[in-house]
């Protein structure tokens, strides 16, 4: 037997920025607490809008279900007499059960012995009775990313709770939380309904809540409604002559601020329509919410979209919004203006004074050092990228001396989220080419989790310039990231690199890079904090977490990865290459062929001392012939290291490795003469470096004779 | 409805809800948080329900008089409810229906804004309220205030009378709103808006202001050390408008900047445990007013 479950927390409106993570946390909860509670059910699901967040389980069983636990006590052979009665053990067991003794039986424990337990069986109670306990614990236990106090009261929740709806199929489930007591009434939209609403039975309630409330709690549903009511206006007002450019993201934030949601066309005056399309659109979503609308050649128009908390608009809300989103684009035009009157010499002036971070000077001293880190990064890829390296040594002395200067633009004081766009068109306005604006916009991406990386040589390369300098700088000052703390997301922009690294196929020695970028610090600040080698490990370290992190993600071996970095490998795209060859050269091939040589040199020099490889001390033919192939080897490896023939050089390991194993088959290392042996190990020496310049084998997990998957 | 008239109706509204409908503080100040009377009666056990105007300044806000609503002189109606009622909300918009406002045919909405003053250690979570998209109002639950944790909790209700007023008169700009049937808004404040934009942004001494800081903040320590606690709340109030000109005149670079603030913060966290110690010391007198 079961029913279904409704619980609805009515709170005052829920902020957009982080309900969505809370209630899916709710969900968790509720899931985890229901089942250690021993309750069957059907499933949660979990909704939101403004004033409420919603819980709907389905066939949620009756009752509880009984539980059956054996407790075991002493062994029966030290609490049972040879009489045959129990004795003072077994007495005292019984009683702290609350049991005769005479019940206690016969356990038998596999290994152990006979003890004297009891069966116990926990009889479910009536979910009715523990829901009360389930439920409040489970609400005061969901986190948000924000939470407050109100009134007087002890309880932090996202927002102040108004009200609890909770009925298991027609029961109320009564619980408090501070002043609320549950019940079976709800309320609907804030200002289409204000009477309370009754509802009889959880089946009923998002049909009753919609119908008589005005309000959908189902955010997909508001999504939908949302969506078609745009088609229908893009169908038959636009006639298919203009289409809304619906941001997903922000999309996603209207439909959390709407319990009804109804879509109005508003106008705004033409005059605006010569700012920049990018900074019109930017003015028309940001703040105020609204989606701009674009014509058939993807020009922005006088229309825009407003979604409406409601159902209906006798004109004044259509024509208030007009006025705001009038008022703003005046703004951004005012602000547009006064740009125009100014130069980016005049901007890179002002970054003098904006602080990048105490002690580590200011945002022009931050865009000399990626003028400098850039050309560092082309010089390093001269060849190796698709466009001209001399284009891009250009591109980049421009680019570079202009990405930061829209931070002191008004436009981007008033509107921060333009911040790499106005850059972009700034520049262009100017006279700059295309590819130098794009990369004024590229060095920031990616932005967020998920956002695009930058497209072009000029862009990625003043991106990982800009991002490797942030980097290096916080950690020169100590300012690095531990646990959940991470203010200047520098794990964010060290995936950026990671990713743009790859993406580009960058071929670049990270440490190098790291030394390069620390230098030009110090010789402009006393840093008292270390400027040395360990601090170089700390941020490679950092920066190959992330590459580290992104593998992990794709459920690769991580040990391989271990394998990878024992070589000392410094530069991301090669530790890739050789990650991707090793993987493959083990689908394919016995991986012990190369391991197992390698182990078995690198146990025997373990703590040896090392001197030079004397040709008059062989002995044995095995010896000479082991040399003979090092030395092949030896030879060969370079060319194959330099094009990066990381296959084929697994190959000649794997056939190097034969001679090794026939060399410890056939050969004492440990001889009697400490000549010879010295001898022997120093070959051993140079067998191991030479597998180590491809990575250390012997990071390799190997179980049994197989790989560990 | 004239400026005036909403004023009134404001004040007329909240005074029926119980609130002490009080005057403004005669100081320069950023805006009606910085009152006393709610910068200091937020804290602590005492209940306080208040109402007034607040004339506010903020100097970087100027445009000459050219901007349909931006100035850096406006006027805020401040609501503090201490602690927040569990109907504050319906409170608030009926006040908005008080002042006409036909709530059912608009769109009022409470879109998430948290709110706070690194300046005074404060922070809350809240709301800014829109009319057909328009900002009219601020909504803060105070969580802190001179970095001190709240109990109870306050909300704090700030109108925005210009935006508010625009809203009810159909007008485009601050400058057309009627005051009363003949005054308009631009025949009082105009004139003197384009002046002291002028003097906020060019004229203003800055090595005047930079000596006012420190002479301020010097009274400020003498004071509070005085335990004058009334008298040091205005020098935090005095200091943190000399910074608001230094800001508009461009003055402090991004790193003295940070120390300003942080100097300003620190006097306004002494001040605000200066005040509970006090009352404190009182045996929290309005504790034992019933009705407030």
């Amino acid at each position: 037997m079961e029913k279904d479950l409704v619980l609805e927390i009515g709170t005052e409106e829920l902020p957009p920025s982080c309900i969505r993570e809370g209630v899916a946390g709710l969900k968790v909860l509720l899931e985890k607490n229901i089942k250690s509670n021993r309750i069957d059910f059907g499933g949660v699901s979990v909704f939101h809008s403004p004033r409420r967040i919603t819980a709907y389980i389905k066939d949620l069983g009756l009752l509880q279900r009984s539980e059956e636990k054996v407790v075991t006590g002493p062994p029966k052979n030290i609490s049972i007499g040879p009489d045959g009665k129990p004795n003072q053990a077994a007495l005292g067991f019984a009683k702290s059960l609350g049991i005769d003794a005479s019940d206690l039986e016969e356990i038998e424990i596999k290994g152990k012995g006979t003890y004297l337990g009891k069966k116990i069986v926990r009889k479910g109670k009536k979910t009715t009775e523990v829901l009360p306990g389930i439920l409040k614990d489970t609400i005061l236990s969901v986190t948000f990313k924000k939470q407050m106090y109100w009134g007087d009261y002890g309880t932090r929740f996202i927002r102040p709770i108004r009200w609890l709806l909770v009925l298991f199929g027609n029961e109320i489930i009564e619980f408090d939380i501070e002043n609320v007591s549950s019940g079976r009434f709800t309320y609907g939209h804030r200002t289409l309904n204000k009477s309370p609403i009754k509802i009889e039975d959880a089946k009923d309630y998002f049909r009753i809540l919609e119908k008589e409330g005005n309000a959908i709690v189902d955010p997909r549903k508001r999504s939908d409604m949302i969506r078609t009511q745009i088609k229908r206006i893009e169908e038959e007002e636009w006639k298919g002559k203009s289409r809304s450019f619906v941001d997903g993201k922000l999309l996603e934030e209207v439909v959390d601020l709407v319990e009804m949601p109804n879509v109005l066309v508003g106008e705004f005056p033409p005059d605006f329509l010569y700012i920049p399309a990018d900074i019109l659109m930017e003015a028309i979503q940001y703040h105020q919410k609204y989606f701009p609308v674009l014509d058939n050649r993807g020009k922005v128009t006088t229309d825009f979209l407003i979604v409406q908390n409601g159902r209906s608009d006798n004109g004044d809300i259509k024509k208030g919004n007009e006025r705001v989103l009038k008022a703003r684009l005046s703004d951004a035009a005012f602000f547009y203006e006064q740009d125009k009157k100014h130069d980016f010499s005049h901007w890179e002036k002002k970054l003098e004074g904006v602080i990048f971070y105490f002690g580590l000077g200011n945002m022009k001293d931050k865009q000399d050092r990626l003028k400098k880190i850039s050309l560092y990064i082309a010089g390093k890829l001269e060849g190796n990228i698709k466009t001209p390296g001399s284009t891009v040594k250009e591109d980049l002395e421009k680019a570079s001396t202009m990405c930061k200067c829209d931070l002191v633009t008004n436009l981007v004081v008033e509107f921060p989220e333009l911040q790499g766009i106005v850059g972009r068109e700034y520049s262009k306005e100017r006279g700059h080419s295309d590819s130098v604006a794009n990369a004024v916009f590229e060095h920031y991406l990616p932005r967020f989790a998920g956002d695009d990386l930058p497209g072009t040589d000029t862009g990625r390369i003043l991106s990982l310039a800009d991002k490797i300098d942030t980097i290096t700088g916080m950690f020169m000052v100590g300012n690095i990231p531990s646990g959940s703390e991470d203010p200047f997301a520098l794990r964010r922009k060290a995936s950026g690199i990671v990713r743009s690294m790859l993406e580009g196929n960058y071929d670049i020695d990270l440490k190098d890079l790291i030394i390069f970028n620390m230098k030009l610090y110090s010789d402009s600040f006393k840093l008292k904090k270390s400027t040395g080698e360990d601090n170089v490990e700390k941020i490679f370290d950092f920066i190959i977490a992330r590459q580290r992190f992104l593998l992990e993600g794709q459920n690769k071996r991580m040990d391989i990865l271990d394998a990878v970095l024992g070589s000392g490998v410094r530069s991301i795209t090669d530790i890739d290459m050789r990650f991707k060859a090793i993987g493959e050269f083990i689908l394919k091939n016995d991986i012990k062929s190369i391991v197992w040589p390698m182990s078995r040199s690198q146990n025997i020099i373990i703590k040896k001392k090392f001197t030079h490889i004397d040709e008059g001390l062989f002995i044995e033919e095995h010896e000479k012939k082991l040399f003979k192939s090092l030395k092949d080897v030896l030879d060969g490896k370079d060319a194959l290291i330099l094009n990066k023939d990381y296959p084929e050089l697994l190959r000649e390991m794997e056939r190097f490795g034969k001679v090794i194993d026939v060399f410890f088959d056939k050969v004492l290392v440990m001889d009697k003469d400490p000549l010879v042996k010295a001898n022997r190990i120093n070959i051993l020496k140079e067998v191991v470096d030479y597998y180590l310049n491809m990575a250390d084998f012997s990071k390799l997990i190997l179980e049994g004779n197989q790989i560990k998957q | 409805m004239n400026f005036q008239d909403i004023i009134f109706n404001l004040q007329k509204y909240w005074a029926g809800k119980g609130c002490l409908i009080k005057q403004p503080l005669d100081l320069e100040k950023g805006a009606g948080t910085f009152n006393p009377d709610t910068f200091l009666r937020c804290l602590g056990p005492e209940p306080w329900k208040v109402a007034y105007v607040e004339p506010s300044r903020r100097p970087t806000d100027g445009r000459y008089g050219e901007n349909p609503f931006r100035s850096q002189f406006y006027y805020q109606f401040q609501v503090l409810l201490k602690p927040s009622p569990d109907d504050v909300i319906d409170l608030y918009l009926g006040s908005l229906e008080s002042l006409g406002i036909d709530i059912p045919g608009h769109d009022i909405r409470f879109v998430e804004d948290d709110w706070a003053s690194p300046t005074i250690g404060a922070a809350g979570l809240g709301w800014e309220v829109w009319a057909d998209g328009m900002e009219i109002t601020q909504f803060t639950y105070f969580q802190q205030m001179g970095g001190l944790a709240l109990k109870p909790v306050s909300a704090e209700i700030t109108y925005g009378l210009e935006r508010i007023a625009m809203y009810l008169q159909d007008k485009e700009s601050f400058w057309e709103l009627a005051w009363n049937d003949s005054i308009a808004y631009k025949d009082i404040h105009l004139e003197s808006e384009k002046q002291w934009s002028k003097y906020n942004f060019e004229i203003a001494d800055i090595n005047m202001l930079l000596d006012l800081f420190d002479k301020f903040e010097k009274e400020f320590n003498s004071t509070i050390k005085n335990g004058l606690v009334f008298v040091a709340c205005e020098y935090v109030l005095k200091c943190s408008h000399v910074f608001n000109l230094l800001d508009a005149r461009e003055a402090i670079s991004v790193a003295q900047r940070t120390s300003y603030i942080a100097r300003v913060r620190k006097q306004a966290k002494a001040l605000c445990q200066a005040y509970i110690d006090q009352r404190e010391e009182l045996g929290f007198p309005l504790l034992k007013k019933t009705g407030n």
